[in-house]
């Protein structure tokens, strides 16, 4: 552990924190926020309104904060201020709101909302949102319809089916460009209903500071395969003449829900094949023979699913700018591109070697050499399929095949080579002793975070030997705070991991808009309820990029105010934290073989870090924000 | 596969039915009894509030054992012209009410296997199988014909079973979570 008094003596971390608490003190200063901040732990008394919440102050459908959010409330007051909103923002981000429509009587309302900009480059996003209703009765918003300004409508809102609904909420995004000019904007919402005009003047100030165009870690949103994709867009499946799976619709999906996670900051994993090696068909190229004929008959799907995403085209249009994506999957597995009838035979290594390295070549000759492609092992001896665990692995024993596949893998490329070839490993109970014995074999590592949690320093000896690291888990329930969905993003940067992983976000459930499980296996929804041919993004994915570019603001610092500092004061404003804290201690069962201690073992090794995070406040996040936002304006 | 057979079900039923019947001499049952090691034995009906998953994680092989078994089931489902998988099943020791998927294959084509069941009730037509040593058809979901044929060991007991199936359109795209 950090002494306390070498970390409080930074010179600079003394007039970081001076900084961030007189900020505070400041925002506690200012009267509640609008009429909503003056009674916000209960409905509000129905009237026509048009008002503001913060991004962390998620709203329901009666003009109140929902349960998970309403404990932080106080922490909203001052954020407008009577019918004035003031945003601040660095460049190379979005400044986000809640803006609320309330009418006294059920009826018709439009809204408009619009900031001036001469140049055009400072844009307005409005986005509708989905009021989700829980098994609990509850209701709370996460999926964002994207609608246009003037947007008409009526409250209740027709297909939300919410009875004695009040409120409709809209999520503001205000793009904010590395390149726009610094200095004020003025803008306006109005809202016309029952006869009158509300306004809402808005006061945007943007900041010289620009974040770095590459975030500071990696949020990852993983997925299995692309069968969901017909579930979810039906209608696109049935407006599909032939094979889906072979047609343009399914390609410009796939290549939609990688565009959704990349505009917001985050990269986007499918995995192709099954627990059995089953590939499927647009995940990996066509073979034929056996043997020393094995061969690529054809990259016709391949090259249709992957080829616009790793030479960046399918984010042609996007404001980020065409880029290849970072990471993807290789179809590689114990039966593909060997068949594992051949396992210790010379087939499976002439089979192997031959189509990995005509898979290098093709990757060569298309300039496909900016994406991490990635051989991993995702099976499981439960499953039956195979005699060893390439995912999560328990028993040591099986370790000798990822040695195994690690030369497979060195003899089957160029030593030179420039296409980025990984061997990643998802660890956890074994990792400690993984870290070890496949050093030099493993280069990619993707940690639980549980396990991880006791490892404290093992991220950066990984990285300091160029290894990747990331720890996985997955979204934060919609009924957990605003903030929890911060913490995961937080926690990679101060256990100094890379990335972040969320093993499932493509998964909303059966009825997600009025029979919602928590949406713990999503971050994304089907626009197809609303017309739309594409997924559309929610509440917690917007919290989270705007977090990762904040968090990225915060770590452009470290050369003046030291890393460690930075971590420090980051964790203190999150939850009164110190970064130590952050970790567990290892326990002393960890001396003992992985199979020998038990899912319960694990759970209570963790209990200091569960219960650090078991209270946490949908402020969180946003008492961060405010110091780095008093950083950026010193630092400029 | 998302191959179309040209086959009739009858002619596919015909060359299920014959690797069945090759399985019966060509798998080892001796072998077949010692794929699934005493730990994953042991674990496999124990239950914890606190772990879900204590029977999954605790699951283990022999994998020499499941090797050598797993290369003769892929060797024999090439016997036939289509897609085609073989299938081991076995019972499970003190447990004769029950049976357990022991090694699936590439195309994931299975009537009966339940994703990420570490065992299963025992099907009335495994059970026949296991009792009779006679070869069963089933077509009972998605189309999908099996051929259900016995492993003997050693003694000339009956060690298990083979699910021999195939698909005239085979799912390609299921989840592979």
């Amino acid at each position: 552990m950090k002494p306390p008094d070498k970390t409080t003596s930074h010179p600079s971390r003394r007039t970081f924190l001076q900084t961030a608490l007189g900020a505070l003190a400041a925002e506690q200063a200012l009267p509640a926020f609008g009429e909503a901040g003056q009674n916000s732990n209960g409905p509000q008394a129905r009237e026509t309104r048009l008002f503001a919440l913060p991004q962390f102050l998620r709203p329901d459908p009666f003009g109140d904060i929902v349960h998970a959010d309403r404990n932080a409330a106080a922490a909203g007051n001052g954020f407008q201020k009577g019918h004035r909103l003031s945003l601040e923002c660095p460049r190379g981000t979005y400044a986000s709101f809640h803006l609320m429509v309330q009418t006294a009587r059920p009826g018709e309302y439009t809204l408009d909302l619009h900031l001036n900009d001469r140049s055009g480059k400072i844009q307005t996003d409005l986005y509708r949102e989905w009021f989700h209703r829980l098994h609990s009765g509850e209701y709370y918003p996460d999926a964002l319809v994207p609608v246009s300004a003037p947007h008409r409508s009526r409250l209740p809102e027709p297909d939300n089916k919410i009875a004695n609904q009040s409120t409709q909420a809209f999520w503001v995004d205000i793009w904010v460009p590395a390149d726009a000019a610094p200095g004020d904007y003025s803008g306006r919402a109005t809202l016309q209903a029952e006869g009158r005009r509300r306004t809402l003047e808005l006061h945007l100030k943007v900041l010289p500071a620009v974040i770095p165009a590459e975030d500071v870690v990696t949020l990852d949103h993983n997925s299995y395969g692309d069968s969901w994709i017909a579930t979810q867009f039906p209608a696109c499946v049935r407006a599909t003449s032939g094979d889906f799976y072979k047609s343009d619709e399914l390609f410009r999906l796939i290549h939609s829900y990688h565009r959704i996670f990349y505009e917001n900051h985050g990269i986007f994993h499918q995995l192709g094949y099954s627990h059995t090696g089953r590939v499927t068909p647009e995940f990996a190229p066509a073979l034929e023979g056996e043997g020393r004929k094995k061969r690529i008959a054809n990259w016709n799907l391949y090259d249709r699913h992957y080829g616009p995403l790793m030479d960046g085209s399918a984010f042609a249009h996007t404001r980020r700018g065409p880029k290849p994506i970072p990471f993807a999957y290789l179809p590689i597995n114990p039966e593909w591109p060997a068949s594992w009838l051949w396992w210790g035979q010379p087939g499976y290594e002439a089979e192997f070697t031959r189509i990995v390295g005509e898979m290098e070549q093709h990757f060569r000759r298309n300039g496909w050499t900016q994406t991490h492609l990635e051989m991993f092992f995702n099976h499981k001896k439960r499953y039956k399929g195979f005699s060893w665990d390439g995912d999560e692995v328990r028993f040591p024993k099986d370790l000798r095949y990822f040695h195994d596949y690690g030369r497979l893998l060195k003899k089957a490329l160029p030593a030179d080579t420039p296409v980025r070839f990984v061997f990643r490993a998802d660890v956890s109970w074994d990792m400690q002793q993984q870290f070890r014995n496949l050093n030099g074999v493993v280069n990619m590592w993707t940690c639980s975070g549980g396990l991880l949690s006791w490892h404290k320093g093992a991220p950066k000896m990984l990285r300091e030997r160029g290894d990747i690291v990331w720890y996985y888990g997955g979204p934060p329930r919609v009924t957990q705070p605003s903030s929890a969905i911060t913490e995961m993003v937080l926690r990679a940067w101060v256990w100094d991991t890379m990335g972040f992983l969320h093993w499932l976000a493509v998964s909303p459930g059966k009825d997600p808009w009025f029979n919602f499980t928590g949406g713990s296996t999503t971050l994304v929804y089907s626009g197809e309820r609303f017309g739309l041919r594409d997924p559309i993004p929610s509440v917690r994915l917007k919290i989270q990029r705007n977090t990762v570019r904040e968090l990225t603001l915060l770590d452009s610092f470290k050369a003046r105010h030291g890393l460690e500092d930075l971590k420090a004061e980051a964790t203190k404003q999150f939850n009164g934290s110190m970064p130590d804290q952050w970790w567990d201690p290892r326990p002393a069962f960890a001396d003992k073989p992985p199979y020998d201690y038990t899912n319960a073992d694990l759970n209570s090794a963790t209990a200091r870090t569960r219960k650090l995070f078991s209270n946490l406040d949908a402020a969180a996040w946003n008492r961060v924000r405010q110091s780095i936002m008093q950083l950026a304006r010193e630092n400029q | 596969m998302t191959e179309k057979m040209t086959h009739t079900p009858e002619q596919i039923e015909q060359e299920l039915d014959h690797i069945a019947s090759v399985a019966a001499v060509m798998v080892d049952g001796d072998l077949c009894r010692h794929i699934v090691t005493p730990r994953a034995l042991e674990y496999m009906f124990k239950s914890d509030p606190h772990d879900r998953f204590l029977a999954g994680d605790n699951y283990d092989v022999n994998d020499a054992q499941f090797n050598s078994a797993k290369n003769t089931l892929i060797r024999l489902s090439r016997l036939a012209p289509f897609a085609c998988d073989v299938n081991l099943w076995m019972p499970v020791p003190g447990h004769p009410d029950k049976i357990q998927a022991v090694i699936r294959n590439v195309h994931d084509l299975s009537q009966f296997y339940v994703f990420a069941a570490i065992y299963q009730d025992l099907f009335p037509p495994m059970r026949t199988v296991l009792e009779t040593g006679k070869r069963v058809t089933v077509r009972q979901h998605r189309g999908m014909i099996s051929v259900l044929g016995p492993v003997y060991d050693s003694l000339g007991d009956i060690a298990g079973l083979v699910e021999v199936a195939a698909q005239p359109s085979s799912p390609a795209h299921e989840g592979h979570m």
